[in-house]
């Protein structure tokens, strides 16, 4: 197979602008158009160089902010590239996305024209395909009524099965396997896997370093716009695993193990993981760790900063013994996009109940980087909660609860208590 | 390089039946959403400048005497006109932050963008047509066969507001609040062409800057094809046409750079 993509020496420059930069034609006239220039230049991407045959499916790895979206920019030709080469055979489709072109006031037929029209099909194209688009999505009995009344899985569906039945050259996806339930996921690597033998080029950007080991036949790790490895998939992701492990711990500090004031011992990187830029000093369980199911839970946190940390996020999960998530909780989603850190102070969450049944659980407390990158001080299977009900249920909830007969023809089966 | 050129440019990819499929889809969309919108639908697009017109007719006919003759027909004609141009404008001026989903979809020509906006007011004003060929039969015109220039006219002011959209769309890009500003431009242009008023109202000295509108020529020529029947001001539309044909490639450019920027920026 002749190559699909030839990538030479691809290089992608930015400017980064003042954070006052003016956004307003009013602000722009006030400041006398001085801060519109650049402050800084930096290098998105800098010197990739990679080849995919027709075929063939290149995955490529790395963290946020690693250059993986510009890559498939300068792919799917929605950005120049600064330098270096690209050439790209046939036409492009690409899994980005999915459904954000979709209006709820239209029908799935008429959003599915559009669509598909837009990813580069003639009309008739379209109306020909339209019944295997259909039924691929499975969506036949809801194929009219407005996609606004449609579930989210189904607008996945629909946007994923209107993308992979444009017969692309070559496919971008960015991260498709979290579409829609797991028949349909197989589905979906089904067609992949089909699109593939049928010639398509595949470029695949994940986070997840199994998937690309699993599916594709070449794999591309990159770190700050460049390259650190190109590869067979195997190697690649082993190179890439084992450099997170070790930023991990680089990020912990060395420390000999702590107590806590109930006496747990805390020791890095086993029950405790973080740079420790700020610290848990204490966790307190108001009214106390053994509670009644449906009471109100306080939890205290105590932190610590040295010297200041600009803004965290403080989090607050509760798991059952064996780790199964029960709660999982953060100022962020809350709504509290800030929360400054001077020296010492003390943050609460109220649970105005907590319907658990009953068992043993653990609290796992941590406060996070504004931007969810690493965490400060994360204190896992530190803090026990005993939750005690008087009925007993199966399973994790113990929602208040009756029961009534509301009708029944032979009332008197049931004994008065 | 020839090759790496193509690839950079999509619609030099693209065959023209294509493009004629795509903005068919688009133009059919933005009217489905508008009829499903408002219960009135498509009617709304008529019912609007029917309501305008009767505010000028009360003001300018009860309150104050314009005497113009025709003058449903005069001020009718002039609002199609405008509203299809001003409507283009203010909707087009967003266009690029509205339409991230497509403008990042692989190959997608985002140019064709305005040109949708634009089409889509274009339609609206052929539905009023027959609206205004009503008022001209009850205030008593004879159309002539230079009627005929109604097509090219139209085509001279789809150019200028392609043109003009991309200017404002790839401005919004770098200041958001064009639209809000442009809003209050439109409404000063809008006193600034003859459509409730006369031309001859406006004093003599102030007629060659008053003349720079290109909109005040072109509500002209509609009057003059359409209720009086004689000859457009070809010498005007010749120099409209000229201008838009020299501003809209270096448009079409500069929207083409900003839309790339606004998804590099991201």
């Amino acid at each position: 197979m002749r190559d699909a993509i030839l990538v030479e020496n691809l290089g992608k420059h930015f400017n980064r602008y003042h954070v006052t930069k003016p956004f307003t034609i009013m602000e722009a006239v006030l400041s006398g158009l001085q801060r519109i220039k650049p402050v800084e230049h930096f290098w998105a991407l800098r010197g990739v160089s990679f080849t995919v045959e027709g075929g063939k499916m290149l995955g490529v790895i790395g963290h946020n902010g690693a250059g993986k979206s510009t890559l498939l920019q300068l792919l799917g030709k929605v950005a120049h590239p600064t330098e270096g080469r690209i050439k790209m055979r046939g036409r492009v489709g690409a899994l980005l996305d999915l459904g954000a072109g979709f209006h709820g006031d239209l029908t799935g037929r008429d959003n599915l024209f559009v669509t598909a029209i837009v990813a580069g099909l003639r009309r008739q194209e379209v109306a020909y395909r339209l019944d295997r688009i259909v039924k691929f999505a499975e969506l036949e009995g809801f194929i009219d009524n407005p996609v606004r009344t449609y579930s989210s899985g189904m607008m996945m569906r629909l946007a994923f099965s209107i993308a992979v039945h444009t017969d692309p050259d070559i496919l971008l996806v960015d991260e498709f396997l979290s579409v829609g339930d797991l028949s349909f996921q197989v589905k979906c690597l089904n067609r992949i896997t089909e699109m593939k033998e049928q010639g398509c080029a595949i470029v695949l950007v994940s986070h997840d370093v199994s998937q690309v080991e699993r599916l594709c036949d070449r794999a591309l790790w990159l770190k700050q716009g460049t390259v650190m490895a190109y590869g067979e998939p195997e190697v690649v992701a082993g190179q890439y695993t084992s450099e997170m492990r070790s930023q991990t711990q680089h990020r912990t500090p060395h420390r000999p193990p702590q107590l806590t004031r109930t006496g747990a011992q805390l020791q890095v990187n086993q029950n405790r993981f973080g740079s420790l830029e700020a610290e848990i000093i204490d966790v307190r369980f108001l009214p106390k760790s053994a509670i009644e199911s449906g009471d109100r839970l306080q939890v205290e946190i105590d932190y610590r900063a040295q010297p200041t940390v600009d803004s965290a996020i403080f989090s607050v999960a509760v798991s059952q013994e064996d780790s199964k998530p029960c709660l999982d909780v953060n100022s962020l989603e809350a709504g509290i996009p800030y929360i400054p850190l001077q020296e010492k102070g003390t943050i609460r969450l109220t649970l105005d109940r907590l319907d658990l049944s009953s068992g043993q659980y653990f609290v796992n407390v941590g406060i996070y980087k504004q931007d969810w990158s690493y965490a400060y001080d994360y204190h896992w299977h530190v803090y026990p909660l005993t939750v005690d009900s008087k009925t007993p249920s199966k399973g994790i909830l113990q929602p208040p609860m009756r029961w009534e007969v509301v009708s029944s023809k032979t009332p008197q089966l049931l004994p008065p208590r | 390089m020839k090759q790496l050129d193509q690839a950079l440019n999509p619609i030099s990819l693209r065959k023209p039946g294509y493009l004629w499929d795509l903005l068919k889809s688009l133009v059919d969309r933005d009217l489905k959403l508008m009829y499903k919108r408002s219960t009135l639908g498509i009617a709304w697009t008529l019912i609007n400048p029917l309501l305008q017109l009767l505010v000028f007719i009360f003001v300018f006919q009860l309150i104050i005497k314009i005497d113009i003759p025709q003058y449903s027909s005069y001020v009718f004609t002039g609002l199609l006109a405008w509203n299809w141009f001003q409507n283009s404008l203010f909707q087009a001026t967003g266009i690029i932050i509205d339409s991230r989903p497509l403008i990042r979809q692989p190959g997608f020509p985002s140019v064709t963008l305005p040109v949708v906006v634009v089409t889509t007011g274009l339609i609206h004003f052929i539905l009023a047509l027959p609206v205004l060929v009503v008022f001209l039969l009850i205030d008593g015109v004879q159309l002539t066969p230079i009627v005929l220039c109604l097509p090219l006219l139209q085509l001279i002011q789809f150019g200028l507001t392609v043109t003009l959209s991309y200017f404002l769309a790839a401005v919004n890009v770098t200041f958001r609040d064009t639209q809000h500003t442009l809003g209050v431009l439109l409404q000063f242009l809008f006193y600034l062409t003859p459509i409730f008023y006369e031309i001859d109202s406006i004093p003599e000295r102030f007629w060659y800057a008053y003349g720079l509108n290109p909109m005040v020529h072109i509500v002209t020529c509609y009057r003059q094809i359409l209720i009086w029947g004689v000859q457009p001001d070809w010498l005007a539309l010749v120099i409209i046409a000229g201008v838009t044909l020299i501003l809209l490639p270096i448009g079409y450019r500069v929207f083409r750079r900003q839309s790339l920027r606004f998804v590099e920026e991201i």
